[in-house]
């Protein structure tokens, strides 16, 4: 009997093989520690995981939710927040979960670094756990800005509160009920952060002509080694320029009037941090001369190779052939949803090519000819009546009685402020579905540009239009720069600016205008707009063009509340942890 | 691969009947003959009135007599109590098996099947293990019978009616209403008056397009379906056939186009078993079971289609007699197009609608749905009476195998946007603007293909003696394992137990059972993979004894109850949860415009104590039959716990612990939450003849109740609490009416789900801290997500003479549904439905049952509220069917033995005080009725 039983049992199992059945089929699970020799593929996906979330890895176009657009997506998220669903439980600006998982995952590599056999040369190694350890804490130091950025606000007893700062690796067994660092003790762990990965890292990620070059930081190695952990294989990644412009970011965040009273970050700090990226650029000289366009310089992007840098990018992600992003905003006559609609109260923030605001009497602007003189990055941007667009230079309607899906409001994918989209976009990519094509994209995580005008910005409150600090150029000489660039002013000497130069206040507005102008629809207004403790609730407006009459509509009104300039914690964290401030009026 | 180990089990198992035959000398013949008082319980078949309580069996075979089925589980609530049509005393997810073996419930037609037990309580089920343990379905399938070779036929000729459509606003309405909408989010018009007029008039709908998707030009008024049944049955005391062939094929409403010829769904299935008694201790069966499906239809979805395209979008079809005759670019269009319509229309469309259903249906090709189902069982019987008297020995091998895909000709299409001119009051078209083109690639393109594989074995031994035919004594001892590997599936399903039952009852009035398992899980710990299940029940026969036998009127009463603890791992949702792991498979990083590698990501914390989730449950049960089987009853009382259901607690952790893109969590899988379930169940039937008219009444009745005891959460709230509340608790807001002006609204808690104007719900502030967001969301009802709270049946028969009438009636009470489709919820550029005839204005403010429309997406009206909840209660006729038997009609009984024919009527009607709702179906095609006539004949 016994052995009709083990008969059967082994007939069962032979024919399961177990798999499953008594024990689990194998996965490819692992486990930190004990990293293998032979393989720090573990340990360094651990950094990657940093780099997979870094925000500015993709568009967000937060800026729909900003007067300077809306989105004819009912279900954007942006759009929803800007019409007064913002929350602590509904935020789709929340960076908390993000960002702090990147920075445990972070954590976990800076406590592993130094266990880790990167290379089985043991000065390689060394190197790269060097490398590693200056793009942990880099890339630390950036969540933790983006964490201010969305979460820093003010207490119920208008203190101006960080967050809670944590360095070390959680376990299960952690304890998470802590409260916020006050915002200037997060901004001294931010640029610690930053001098560590400044110290450790080199300027740039390049192969080196010889063993004189190696910053003696790095000891005695040999341009080999050298070039095997610093080298331009590492493209792409982390450097020191990098953690210098970082630094410039979140300085300006710090010395702007919604942080400065609770921080120590004068805007002369800012200046001199923008400053320092620009004088190691090149000075302001190096502004570059085709980086207004820089997503369209057609023969640029497809010359890019092995992770090089156009003059205007600072710090990218890799290019890719696609046209998701025409799909999307192109309008509809050339097959695109035209998703992002430029707002009548952007459009009219630019100038005209005189130099001068439209609402200047001097200005030449006829408002029956609105788009007529203008500055020409508005038409570069924006895709006016009249404008075109796409492959063929096809000229776009946009007017409310046009005969074509352009046509404002005519169906789901039309304008709804009477603009398109025209910045980011390739015109040379065709949506045709029998004839589609892709172009090469790449998104900027940081462009000079952006630095320039952190400098301009800081310079300017810190030592008025002209004054130059330990620099060779003021804000008024950046401004200048980039107005030239833009072709403002070029023919007449540019008499607003002129005028500008001798105020303070008049030159901060138009530096304001000026961001606005040349970082619209890259995610900066939206937080711009808070860290100045501007208005928020301005309605954002079309134009309505029937028989070439030329009429403002109201689009979409904002309903932000005045205590939106700061993000909301979120409200699960509260609730969970008791020792978490809340900002004042959230809830 | 695996074909071969099956091949190799098989035989190790053939292997055994010799071993087994060796040890046997006496000689004595088993048969495996089905009688009919005997019904399926795990692993054995038990007299009908040794039964347990927590057990129900319902004879489809006899049932078929009175009520044709087309499905095998059809309205098995209005039969079985405590089986609620998706799962047994409110648990969800049972295990079904076919003959032994875990399969689908459409692997089986009902003409097909002798008998379906459901196994309920954990005494019926703990044999099964792991995977069984909220319950079992047992269908056994038919199997010859010695005597002469029987054949019955039987066909059916039926025809689907639609019970409802829905109904949309023309385009003229839709306009107006339109406009109205835009004035409400202060936009202006879209529509001027003139072009609403021009829709409105129809005087030309190829350019003011009407269309209605519901209508008899695309639709037709109902399908039919057609089947036709063969089953040959016989043999002798040595070998039994059964053989069944079965054909049904049915049809579509779709009436245009490819649709025409692609629309039916065929069915070909072919049974045969056979019981072989090899000598007198040794018998076998093998069984084979082939089912060959093939639906056809259209590269659209038109249904869905229909609930979202609006009227006014586009006209399907374009006149060519509307084109100018001067248009030469249009008529090289009319020349070179591939799809010329009835040699008069040209496919209409529009930019946004390149692809549409229409043209697809007339243009885009069509597909083919193929599945192929066998299923293989084995069995060999060794009786070892010489061994100890009453044991014996049986073993079971079974393979399925199921297979699918799709074949697909898809051919792209163009589309023409017409452009209309006026000329002295004729519309003619001036020109055409093309979108996409015309393209018949050829290919047959294959996709979806899947399988799915199932082996099974069992090794049962099996002890049943009588002494003194006063103390019966059972008991079996076995191995039970099955596992399934499904195509794209990494890990496959298992089960894998040790079963022993030991039974034993004094005469029929005192009863003691044990059945205990030791289930294996290799989705748990090691160390933790093994748990014994035990069980046990007492039942007592009151009628027999003496203080009972005066008592008038009680022909049987009998008390039951069981209890025990099962494990299971039916909830764990994958292999190694309880291992904190990382993989080197994350999202990719890419540098230096590289592919780059894969991120390292945390999958999951270590939980090195995670142990199998456990049933545990009494029940009472009580049997009884009355008055000379004028009256039965059976009913069931019980309560169970389910405790240490598994989850990844996200309270206890930081939010930052699980992240959704990149894939992250260090939060581990535990043992936490645990759900209650009360209920009764109870089937009374009633059985009499009166003068020449037979009556069976019976009403089954489930009532249950279940409580989320624990769960892990963070409310601010109490009241937002789900530990406490039902398991299918639908929570939300609570309205009080319609913002009535600006002043109200000033005067009101500010709601967070976007700007609120005149007309919008008004909800309320439960929690009084000013503002109005998820945390005033309150418990509003059961959702009967498991069943209806309460659910009843009713069937009846009546027979006089030859005539013979049936009816079948489900009720189902205490759950609430949310009117959250796309015809409820309308906004934006949504389609119009008839309701938003009843919306808001200032001037219907007091009798408006609907919401201010908008162009918007409207976020605080459509958001689950009171406003929305209905109460799901409904009564349905399910059937009704009228049989005529013919037989006494036919003189020589030679070749014809029986004959009958029947009529009969499937879903006849709701009564429901949200009838039109639940008869409507929006983005699927829709419930129909079905008229069916059948005939049957035994040769």
């Amino acid at each position: 009997m016994k052995r009709n039983i083990i008969i059967f049992l082994s007939s069962v199992f032979l024919l399961t093989g177990c798999k499953d059945l008594l024990t689990p089929e194998i996965e490819n699970n692992q486990e930190l520690g004990n990293y293998p020799p032979n393989n720090a593929g573990l340990p360094f996906g651990v950094l990657l995981n940093g780099y997979n979330r870094i925000p500015t890895n993709s568009w967000s176009f937060n800026d729909v939710a900003t007067d300077d657009a809306v989105t004819n997506d009912q279900n954007n998220t942006f759009l929803k927040i800007a019409n007064g669903q913002w929350t602590a439980n509904n935020n789709p600006l929340n960076q908390w979960g993000n960002a702090y998982a990147a920075i445990q995952y972070l954590n976990i590599t800076l406590r592993d670094v130094d266990t880790v056999k990167w290379a089985a040369d043991p000065v390689v190694s060394k190197l790269f756990a060097m490398r590693i350890k200056g793009e942990a804490c880099g890339l630390r130091a950036l969540f933790y800005y983006h964490l201010l950025q969305a979460h820093a606000g003010m207490s119920e007893s208008s203190a101006i509160l960080g967050v809670p700062i944590n360095l070390d690796v959680q376990g299960t067994n952690s304890d998470f009920n802590k409260p916020r660092s006050n915002f200037d003790a997060c901004m001294k762990q931010i640029y610690s952060d930053l001098a560590q990965a400044d110290q450790l890292l080199p300027t740039d990620y390049e192969n080196i002509p010889n063993a004189s070059q190696i910053p003696p930081k790095y000891g005695t190695v040999t341009k080999e080694q050298y070039d095997r952990a610093f080298g331009s294989a590492f493209r792409g990644f982390l450097t020191g320029r990098i953690a210098k412009a970082i630094r410039s970011k979140a300085a300006l965040l710090a010395a702007s009037p919604a942080f400065s009273s609770g921080s120590t970050t004068t805007w002369a700090d800012a200046a001199n941090y923008a400053g320092e990226v620009i004088a190691l650029k090149g000075g302001i000289s190096a502004l570059s001369a085709n980086g207004l366009t820089w997503y369209s310089n057609a023969s640029e992007i497809a010359g890019l190779a092995d992770g090089a840098n156009p003059s205007e990018i600072l710090w990218r992600n890799n290019y890719g052939d696609n046209r998701d992003l025409e799909q999307a905003n192109f309008p509809p006559s050339l097959f695109g949803n035209g998703r992002i609609n430029p707002t009548q109260n952007l459009v009219d923030a630019f100038p005209m090519a005189n130099g001068l605001p439209i609402t200047d009497a001097a200005s030449g602007y006829d408002a029956s000819n609105p788009y007529a003189g203008r500055d020409p990055r508005l038409r570069m941007f924006i895709l006016v009546n009249g404008g075109t667009a796409g492959p063929n230079n096809t000229t776009i309607n946009t007017a409310a009685d046009g005969p074509t899906n352009d046509a404002l409001n005519k169906v789901e994918t039309s304008t709804r402020t009477g603009y398109y989209l025209r910045k980011l976009l390739r015109q040379d990519v065709n949506l045709n579905p029998n004839s589609a094509n892709n172009q090469r994209h790449y998104k900027p995580h940081i462009r000079y540009t952006e630095i320039f005008l952190n400098y301009a910005e800081a310079a300017n409150e810190a030592w008025g239009p002209t004054g130059t600090g330990a620099y060779s150029f003021s804000a008024y000489d950046v401004i200048k720069a980039i107005r030239t660039r833009a072709g403002v002013g070029t023919t007449n000497g540019d008499p607003h600016l002129e005028q500008c130069r001798g105020s303070k206040e008049q030159m901060r507005a138009l530096i304001r205008n000026e961001r606005r102008i040349e970082l619209c629809f890259e995610g900066f207004r939206f937080w711009d707009l808070r860290r100045w403790n501007a208005g928020l609730g301005e309605t954002a407006k079309g134009v309505s063009i029937r028989n070439n009459n030329y009429s403002v509509v109201n689009v979409e009104n904002r309903q932000f509340q005045p205590f939106m300039i700061y993000g909301p914690i979120p409200y699960g964290e509260i609730l969970k942890f008791s020792s978490l401030e809340q900002n004042k009026g959230w809830r | 691969m695996n074909q071969i180990k099956a091949i190799i089990a098989g035989v190790a198992l053939m292997g055994l009947a010799p071993v087994s035959q060796a040890q046997d000398t006496a000689v004595k013949t088993t048969t495996v003959i089905p009688v009919n008082n005997k019904v399926q319980v795990a692993f054995r078949k038990v007299d009908k009135k040794d039964l347990a309580g927590d057990v129900s069996a319902v004879g489809v075979a006899s049932q078929m007599n009175l009520n044709y089925m087309t499905t095998s589980l059809e309205n098995m609530d209005g039969w079985i109590n405590g089986f609620n049509g998706n799962s047994i005393w409110g648990m969800g997810s049972y295990l079904l098996i076919i003959d032994g073996v875990p399969r689908d419930a459409g692997n089986v037609l009902p003409t097909e099947i002798e008998q379906i037990s459901f196994l309920k309580g954990v005494n019926a089920v703990a044999l099964y293990g792991s995977r069984a343990a909220k319950g079992v379905v047992y269908i056994t399938t038919k199997r010859g019978k010695p005597g002469n070779q029987q054949i019955n036929i039987r066909a059916n000729a039926g025809v689907n009616v639609p019970k409802a459509y829905p109904h949309y606003l023309g385009s003229a309405e839709y306009m107006t209403l339109y406009n109205e909408a835009r004035r409400n989010d202060g936009l202006a018009e879209l529509y001027s008056p003139e072009t609403i007029y021009q829709y409105a008039s129809g005087k030309n709908p190829y350019r003011y397009p009407n269309v209605d998707y519901y209508s008899g030009e695309y639709l037709k008024n109902s399908f039919g379906r057609y089947d036709v049944t063969a089953e040959i049955s016989g043999g002798n005391d040595k070998a039994r056939y059964y053989t069944n062939i079965g054909y049904q094929t049915s049809g579509s409403l779709l009436n245009f186009g490819e649709a025409v010829n692609n629309g039916s769904s065929d069915r070909f299935n072919l049974r045969g078993n056979v019981d072989v008694n090899l000598n007198q201790y040794i018998s076998c069966n093998v069984d084979a079971t082939a089912i060959f499906y093939t639906g056809r239809g259209v590269n659209a979805n038109y249904w869905e289609s229909a609930a979202t395209l609006r009227p006014h979008r586009f006209a399907p079809l374009i006149p060519l007699d509307m084109i100018e005759p001067t248009d030469e670019a249009s008529n090289v269009f009319v020349k070179n197009s591939n799809h010329i319509i009835d040699g008069k229309y040209l496919l209409g469309g529009t930019q946004l609608d390149q692809t549409n259903p229409f043209a697809a249906i007339y243009a885009g090709g069509n597909n083919k749905y193929i599945s192929r189902q066998f299923q293989f069982n084995t069995g060999v019987n060794a009786d070892l009476r010489n061994v100890l008297k009453g044991l014996s020995f049986r073993s079971t091998f079974a393979v399925d195998y199921n297979t699918s895909y799709n074949l697909a000709f898809n051919n792209t299409y163009a589309v023409y946007a017409p452009t209309w001119n006026n000329y002295s009051g004729v519309d003619l078209i001036s020109s055409l603007t093309q979108y996409g083109q015309d393209a018949t690639s050829g290919v047959q393109n294959v996709s979806n293909s899947w399988y799915r594989q199932t082996i099974a074995a069992t090794g049962q031994f099996n002890y049943v003696n009588s002494i003194n035919n006063r103390h019966h004594l059972s008991a079996v001892l076995l191995v039970n394992g099955f596992q399934q590997s499904e195509s794209a599936v990494y890990h496959r399903t298992s089960n894998a137990n040790l079963g022993l039952q030991l039974g034993y009852n004094f005469d029929h009035t005192y009863y003691i059972d044990f059945s205990g398992a030791v289930v294996h899980s290799a989705k748990l710990p090691e160390g933790n993979r093994t748990a014994f299940s035990p069980t046990a029940s007492l039942g007592w026969r009151l009628s027999n004894e003496p203080f009972m036998r005066g008592v008038r009127g009680v022909d049987d009463l009998r008390l039951t109850a069981s209890a025990g603890i099962l494990h299971t791992d039916l909830d764990i949702a994958s292999y190694y949860l309880y291992q904190g792991v990382y993989t080197t498979q994350g999202s990719w990083f890419g540098w230096k415009d590289g592919t780059g590698v894969q991120a390292t990501e945390s999958r999951r914390g270590a939980n090195p104590a995670m142990r199998f989730p456990k049933r545990e449950e009494i029940s009472i049960g009580l049997q009884g039959s009355f008055f000379h089987e004028l009256v039965k009853l059976d009913g069931n009382f019980f309560v169970n716990r389910i405790t240490g259901n598994i989850i990844q607690p996200d309270v206890l952790f930081p939010s930052y612990f699980t992240t959704g893109w990149p894939v992250s969590s260090f939060i581990p899988y535990i043992n936490y939450n645990d759900d209650k379930r009360v209920g009764v169940d109870f089937n009374l039937s009633l059985n009499k003849k009166l003068s020449a008219i037979n009556y069976s009444i019976g009403l089954v009745g489930t009532w249950y109740k279940t409580t989320a005891t624990k769960r892990a959460e963070v409310y601010e709230d109490n009241y937002q609490n789900r530990q406490g509340k039902p398991l299918d608790a639908i929570w939300g807001l609570q309205h009080q009416g319609f913002f009535r002006d600006a002043d109200d609204i000033k005067n009101s808690p500010s709601q967070s789900f976007g700007q609120v104007k005149p007309g919008d719900i008004k909800y309320k502030d439960q929690n009084g801290d000013g503002i109005i967001d998820t945390r005033d969301e309150v418990y509003l009802g059961r959702g009967g997500w498991y069943g209806s709270p309460l659910t009843l049946g009713l069937n009846i028969s009546l027979r006089w003479k030859d005539l013979s009438f049936f009816a079948l009636a489900q009720g189902r009470f205490g759950s609430y549904g949310m009117k959250n489709s796309s015809w409820f919820w309308v906004d934006g550029e949504d389609k119009y439905s008839e309701v938003v005839r009843d919306r808001w204005t200032p001037e219907t403010a007091a009798s408006a049952k609907y919401p201010r429309l908008t162009t918007f997406n409207s976020d605080n009206n459509f958001r689950n509220s009171d406003f929305w909840l209905y109460k799901a209660n409904r009564i349905d006729l399910a059937k009704v069917q009228i049989s005529y038997d013919l037989s006494g009609l036919i003189g020589n009984k030679k070749i014809v033995q029986e004959m009958g024919v029947y009529v009969s009527g499937f879903n006849l009607l709701t009564l429901s005080a949200e009838r039109k709702l639940m008869e409507m179906n929006i983005g699927s095609a829709p419930q129909t009725r079905l008229y069916n006539l059948g005939v049957k004949a035994m040769f």
